[in-house]
């Protein structure tokens, strides 16, 4: 039972004394004139690469988003039934392949439906 | 030491009852749905538990998971568009606000 | 496997496919309202073809077709009919998603066609859920602040209570050991009787499922989204979530608790008990509350929670009755089938009335006797059918629904019924009296197309039939006579 927790708290030290470590090295190697020090004013931005950020990051996402989210939920979750199927297929013949298809086969019906409605457009 | 079917129950009950007291007292209808999804999940929780230590050869608790995360997923996703379609009309998602109807 | 016994069901998922492929392909409106139609009239003929037969397990387990399935799923069909066709005018008004709206009531009768004959666990939760998800879209269908907010209302309920009634299986599960019934009965018959009652656990699971079913059938204590989802909705789906949604969690309640939870007396007697007082609470809140209305959707939703509640009495009786529980059931289903017709009845001349414009409060209705007699007798008929005025339906299921709670030691149950069904008389003839006495606004007649009208003349006649000779459909087949004379 303790000896668990034991080993719970040794992995927190050891992961806390690498981040101090990791904090503490670049001022120190910085100190003994290991690396160079030439601040400038991209070198200090929030984001290094790629565009600069415009506005706040606390924004409401276009709606629009939610419908494409929808349609990959309901991706993974045929994922969630396919994949058990996939592992046990060879054991189970014709009937679970058909059934396998017949399922993604309405899946389908739903992404023509949407595609038909026009939810895949992006406006 | 591991973990037996009493320290996964508890964790369920635990799991539901914060999920229900967050469920019941929140204000915005988006982490109400988020609150039921931890509910769900205790359930879930609980299922495979008994599952593993009371019928260890039949999965039949961890079927019962697996389409109890497809209905939930379809559940939060009507939950999510009947948000947007309330955000539409009214401009909230405060659940306090919504009171056009009562008694 | 045998899944050609749930012909009925892949009809009705195939003719909610082809409701939505014809808004794709079409643009008349007419066209989807006749495919479901055309759709609806196979699945009965296909259920006409499966009955008959011994109970027969399908799937591996998750459905059984018998009697008590077949029942409800003529009802469900009965109800999908006649619904479609009461609103066809008021749905040809909304401008656009003609064929979504369909095929969604399509998936629901469809769910709860299920839920009447699944046996496990999974198959319980996924029709039930069927049904839930597609009333949530219905509910919230039109664009208005009103409908939108019902349906959140719904949503983030029905979200709540499906995980209550998720975590009450898993507790169902773990002290059985099984997702199936008819293995969760085996385990119960393995409780020594006269003992305790089966231990705290499984209780507490059954408790968390009552909870759950009590949502969808708006027993008192979960019953606080009942009036404004009834009202916000539109009102055909108003009438169908009062009919098939109700029905349906009776449907698999029942089930759940009378196969596998009859066996240690202590325990049937445990949830009887419960059952028993959530009923008397659901009459006496759903009736005092429907007094004070002016909204008339509100006050039908009071109405149909206080109906809620004489259809526990026969359900607690069930658990009362020990073994001996056909005639309780039997009571529960003429009770049920005669709620239905009342219900058609009045909310299709609610919805012929509000096809235009909004009729929702009780003074739109003045005079209606004098606009449109067939509305008003409809209307009345439905009303008093309700009240349980003696030549109507609605007596007959209450007699039978009270002697069996007599007969098993819930007088003290039938004397509240009793007391009950006094008080809302009074709500009930006010309506009455306004359809029939007051001064109209307009003398202007009530026009309706055929289909509402045939709708509001078959419940009228259903309602007549089975309050005047309730030995009509008991002796006229012989499926009656299973059904309602065990």
């Amino acid at each position: 039972m303790l000896q668990g927790y034991g080993y719970v708290a040794l992995f927190l030290l050891v992961s806390l004394a690498f981040a101090g470590v990791m904090i503490t090295l670049p001022v120190l190697l910085r100190k003994f004139k290991v690396i160079p020090y030439k601040p400038s004013a991209v070198k200090s931005s929030t984001v290094e690469c790629g565009l600069e950020t415009t506005g706040r990051s606390w924004v409401q996402f276009n709606p629009h988003y939610y419908f494409f989210a929808l349609i990959a939920v309901a991706l993974d979750v045929m994922l969630v039934f396919l994949l058990p199927w996939a592992l046990v297929l060879a054991g189970l013949g014709v009937f679970a392949l058909v059934a396998a298809a017949i399922f993604v086969a309405i899946l389908s019906l739903g992404y023509i439906y949407a595609w038909r409605k026009g939810v895949l457009q992006w406006k | 030491m591991t973990a037996g079917l009493n320290n996964y129950l508890v964790l369920s009950a635990v799991l539901f009852s914060i999920g229900l007291y967050g469920a019941l007292s929140r204000k915005n209808a988006v982490v109400v749905l988020m609150c039921v999804e931890i509910m769900l999940n205790a359930a879930n929780l609980s299922l495979v538990a008994f599952s593993r230590f009371v019928t260890p050869v039949a999965l039949s608790g961890q079927t019962v998971a697996i389409f109890s995360i497809t209905a939930a997923a379809a559940e939060v996703a009507v939950g999510l568009a009947v948000v947007i379609a309330l955000y539409r009309q009214r401009g909230t998602v405060d659940v306090n606000d919504i009171n056009l109807l009562k008694w | 496997m045998n899944l050609d016994l749930l012909r009925p069901e892949i009809c009705m998922a195939l003719t909610a496919l082809a409701a939505v492929g014809a808004d794709l392909l079409f643009k008349r409106k007419a066209i989807v309202t006749a495919v479901c139609l055309a759709g609806i009239a196979a699945a009965t003929g296909l259920t006409f073809s499966i009955m008959g037969n011994a109970p027969q397990i399908i799937a591996n387990r998750l459905f059984s077709l018998d009697d008590y399935a077949i029942f409800f799923k003529f009802l469900f069909l009965g109800l999908a009919f006649i619904v479609i066709v009461a609103s066809v005018d008021y749905v040809n008004r909304m401008k656009d998603f003609h064929g979504e709206f369909h095929a969604l009531l399509i998936t629901a009768t469809l769910g709860a066609m299920l839920t009447a004959s699944a046996t496990d666990i999974i198959s319980i939760l996924l029709s039930v859920e069927l049904t839930a998800i597609s009333f949530y879209a219905l509910v919230g269908f039109l664009k208005n602040g009103k409908t939108a907010e019902s349906s959140i209302k719904y949503v983030l309920l029905g979200a709540i209570n499906s995980a209550v009634l998720l975590y009450g299986f898993s507790m169902l599960f773990g002290f059985t050991g099984s997702t199936v019934l008819s293995g969760m009965e085996r385990a119960t018959a393995a409780i020594p009787s006269g003992g305790a009652a089966g231990g705290a656990g499984l209780l507490f699971g059954l408790m968390l499922v009552i909870a759950g079913f009590g949502f969808k059938i708006a027993a008192v204590p979960f019953h606080m989204w009942a009036p404004d989802v009834y009202e916000g909705a539109p009102t055909p789906v108003t009438l169908y979530l009062s009919t098939a949604s109700k029905i349906a969690g009776f449907a698999v309640l029942t089930r759940i608790l009378v196969t596998p939870f009859m066996q240690p007396v202590a325990l049937a007697r445990n949830w009887g008990i419960i059952l028993a007082g959530i009923a008397a609470l659901t009459m006496t809140t759903g009736n005092l509350l429907a007094i004070p209305q002016v909204n008339i959707k509100r006050l039908l939703s009071y109405s149909s929670i206080a109906q809620s509640g004489y259809m526990l009495v026969a359900v607690a009786a069930l658990g009362m009755s020990s073994s001996n529980f056909l005639q309780a059931r039997s009571s529960l289903l003429y009770f049920i089938l005669a709620f239905a017709f009342a219900e058609l009845a009045v909310f299709t001349a609610i919805v012929v009335m509000s096809r235009n414009k909004p009729a929702d409060l009780i003074s739109d209705y003045a005079g209606l006797a004098r606009r449109s007699p067939l509305l008003g007798v409809a209307m009345t008929l439905g009303l008093l059918s309700l009240m349980g005025l003696p030549p109507l339906a609605g007596f007959m299921g209450k007699f039978y629904v009270f002697t069996q709670a007599a007969q098993h030691g819930l007088l003290w149950l039938v004397i509240i019924a009793v007391v009950n069904s006094v008080v809302s008389a009074y709500y009930y003839l006010r309506i009455i009296k306004t359809i029939w006495t007051d001064e109209p606004a307009s003398e202007e007649p009530v026009s309706s197309s055929l289909g509402p009208r045939f709708a509001l003349a078959f419940a009228c006649l259903g309602i007549a039939v089975l309050g005047v000779a309730p030995a009509i459909i008991t002796r006229f087949s012989e499926f009656g006579s299973h059904m309602f004379m065990p």
